[in-house]
């Protein structure tokens, strides 16, 4: 099943009145399972591709289809209700509210979908020790090592079983032990529960994992390639 | 789930939220403090009134208080008497002959009011006795007078002195009688002392040719809170042929005074308020600023506006009631503490005693003021959150995002 087509975007960003073309014609489909890295240089495109795709930024031209739906035609409550039910996301760094300990930050986005409190300590409960960052449950973020918050990070992505998970270079900031660990988690996710996951990295590491590699440059894709199954 | 974050966020910024804190804490006790004293001050101008002259109600015959002539006097005493007698709640109640007129000594003059009292009754009614600084009250012997300090130092005697009362008699003739200076008083209010001298109620009725016709008659009522009550009841008693005024009828000055202060307070609420809001805006939008990335992170997610929102509202929502809860217990302490013991305002005296308060005011908790600073200041917090929790909503996710 398809979960996300692009067709022709364009992404124009003005610089203090320099225009600086972010994205170039991007035509993608990524469909449910994938578990696909974009890949390419700094300044290359790759958040504001992923942005687009999250419904976080609009493009300048070009349509977005989550699931088949253009999201132009939505309205911001429509997709700020898209995001909290179909998508995760794992953003570089400090993902997680401060002041909430790792369980509460995980709480907290099944708190948005409405869901009630025991529920939810049970949910978490039973993703944590899936995840098996159970020990971290009591710790706010500033007590936890930068992986450790990564790992509540997707946990707190997929708590809510979005069918994707966007990750902006999640690993940018583990050193690389840590950062295979995340790895080795997001990718059982994918099998286990066939969560589509789309990543950007320029990290070697995350490159390597990659099932479907997409390189970009200079806002084009350059290349587009299925390198495992 | 919202008040967990909300609160924990006050602490995350100790300094910050102690600072709106203590800036709500003042605003609520200084809101109080000023609000006691004036109630404070407003009750003793009125106290003060009632106990030198005014008393609860007052009968006269009808017309006597517009223009006070002694025509119009009260001839049959028994009738007004039998009334007051037959209303429930008096507890005291005296004769008097009250008319403008001059008293004269050797050196100078002065207009004012000459009243008749019947010393045995009137201390019950009045203070004037209490206020005697200098020789005795009226011992109801004839010719003597009792007056304020200020006009003794105008008519330049001394106790045993002698001076000259003169007024319009009954018949239309001056009356006059030479009196002798057996006390002097000094009340609160300067203007009072220097226009209010008391003789004996024999004494003034002989001189005006009054036989035993009363101009007068002065009332306390055992709770002050009931005086409209015994007034409408005496009114029910008497014919129209005489007047039955209340306090507040016959002060209608202090009454409007007591309306001006309301309103003052009001505008002092108002300049607090704004303070405080200013405040509350400046703190709210830092902690908003400061956590760009994550409310960006938060609405990435899909955290809708409403709850944004209200995130920010909650957090100043309970900085307002933390700083009015902390603020009332120390402004009503301070009321409490000086409500006994009075703050001296000597350095204000002057214009105080001019105003009739006294230059010791003993500060008021008033049920109206605690529900004033209950209701307004925690509004007034949500107030000054709505610009930054707005401010909020309109942060782009991306934007916010890639905010450091
Ligand atoms: N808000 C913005 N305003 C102006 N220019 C922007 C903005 N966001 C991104 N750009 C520009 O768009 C281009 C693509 O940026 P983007 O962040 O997508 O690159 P990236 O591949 O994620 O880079 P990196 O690996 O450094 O994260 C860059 O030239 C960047 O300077
Ligand atoms: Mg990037």
């Amino acid at each position: 099943m398809e979960v996300i087509r692009l067709e022709q975007i364009e992404k124009i960003y003005s610089d203090n009145g320099v225009p600086v073309h972010a994205l170039r014609g991007i035509d993608l489909r990524i469909s449910q399972g994938e578990f696909t890295v974009i890949a390419g240089p700094s300044g290359s495109g790759k958040t504001t591709l992923l942005n687009v795709m999250g419904a976080l930024d609009t493009p300048t031209e070009g349509t977005v289809f989550l699931e088949n739906e253009d999201i132009s035609e939505k309205s911001r409550a429509e997709i700020s209700a898209f995001r909290l039910e179909k998508l995760g996301f794992v953003f570089q760094a400090f993902n997680l509210i401060p002041v909430l300990t790792a369980m509460e930050n995980i709480e907290f986005a099944m708190m948005l979908l409405g869901i009630e409190e025991k529920h939810r300590r049970d949910r978490a409960r039973e993703i944590m020790s899936e995840l098996g960052i159970e020990e971290l449950a009591g710790k706010r973020p500033n007590e936890m090592s930068g992986g450790q918050q990564q790992r509540v990070a997707v946990a707190r992505a997929i708590v809510n079983n979005p069918s994707i998970i966007l990750a902006d270079e999640p690993t940018a900031n583990l050193d690389s032990d840590t950062g295979a660990n995340l790895l080795d988690l997001m990718e059982k996710m994918n099998r286990d529960h066939n969560l589509t996951f789309i990543f950007s990295s320029h990290d070697r590491q995350v490159i390597d994992r990659a099932h479907r590699l997409i390189r970009l440059t200079d806002g084009r894709i350059e290349s587009d390639e299925q390198v495992k199954q | 789930m919202l008040l967990t974050i909300a609160w924990r966020n006050i602490w995350r910024n100790r300094r910050r939220s102690m600072i709106v804190l203590i800036s709500v804490i003042v605003g609520v006790a200084a809101m109080m403090f000023t609000d006691g004293l004036s109630v404070g001050m407003i009750h003793q101008m009125l106290d003060n009134r009632i106990g030198s002259h005014t008393s609860h109600i007052q009968i006269h015959a009808k017309g006597f208080n517009d223009n006070r002539v002694i025509g119009k006097n009260i001839e049959k005493t028994r009738i007004v008497e039998h009334a007051i007698e037959q209303t429930p709640d008096i507890r005291h109640w005296s004769r008097r002959v009250v008319t403008y007129g001059l008293l004269s000594s050797a050196l100078s003059s002065s207009g004012g009011l000459i009243i008749g009292v019947e010393p045995e009754r009137e201390p019950n009614i009045t203070s004037i006795r209490e206020s005697i600084v200098e020789g005795e009250y009226l011992s109801g012997a004839p010719h003597e007078v009792v007056i304020g300090r200020k006009l003794a130092e105008k008519l330049q005697v001394g106790i045993g002195g002698k001076v000259v009362g003169m007024a319009s008699a009954l018949s239309g003739d001056v009356g006059s009688d030479l009196f002798r200076v057996v006390g002097i008083y000094e009340t609160v209010s300067s203007e009072f002392d220097k226009t209010h001298m008391f003789t004996t109620l024999d004494n003034a009725q002989s001189m005006l040719e009054l036989d035993d016709r009363v101009l007068e008659y002065a009332i306390i009522v055992d709770d002050i809170n009931r005086v409209e009550e015994a007034a409408a009841q005496l009114r029910r008693n008497l014919s129209a042929d005489y007047e039955v005024l209340s306090y507040i009828d016959l002060l209608p000055l202090l009454v409007a005074q007591m309306e001006m202060y309301d309103e003052m307070m009001y505008i002092v609420y108002i300049i607090i308020g704004l303070a405080m809001i200013f405040g509350i805006v400046n703190t709210m939008l830092m902690s908003v600023f400061e956590r760009i990335r994550e409310f960006g992170v938060l609405m990435a997610i899909g955290m809708k506006n409403a709850y944004v929102f209200r995130m920010v509202m909650i957090e100043a929502f309970i900085l307002g009631v933390i700083g009015t809860a902390v603020g009332l217990g120390l402004g009503a302490l301070f009321i409490l503490a000086t409500g006994s013991v009075g703050i001296d305002l000597s350095m204000f005296a002057e214009s105080l005693t001019a105003f009739g308060a006294g230059a010791i005011i003993y500060p008021k908790l008033t049920m109206t003021t605690v529900v004033n600073v209950v209701i307004i200041i925690p509004l007034t917090a949500l107030v000054g959150a709505l610009y930054p929790a707005v401010k909020a909503t309109r942060l782009q996710p991306v934007t916010a995002i890639r905010y450091v």
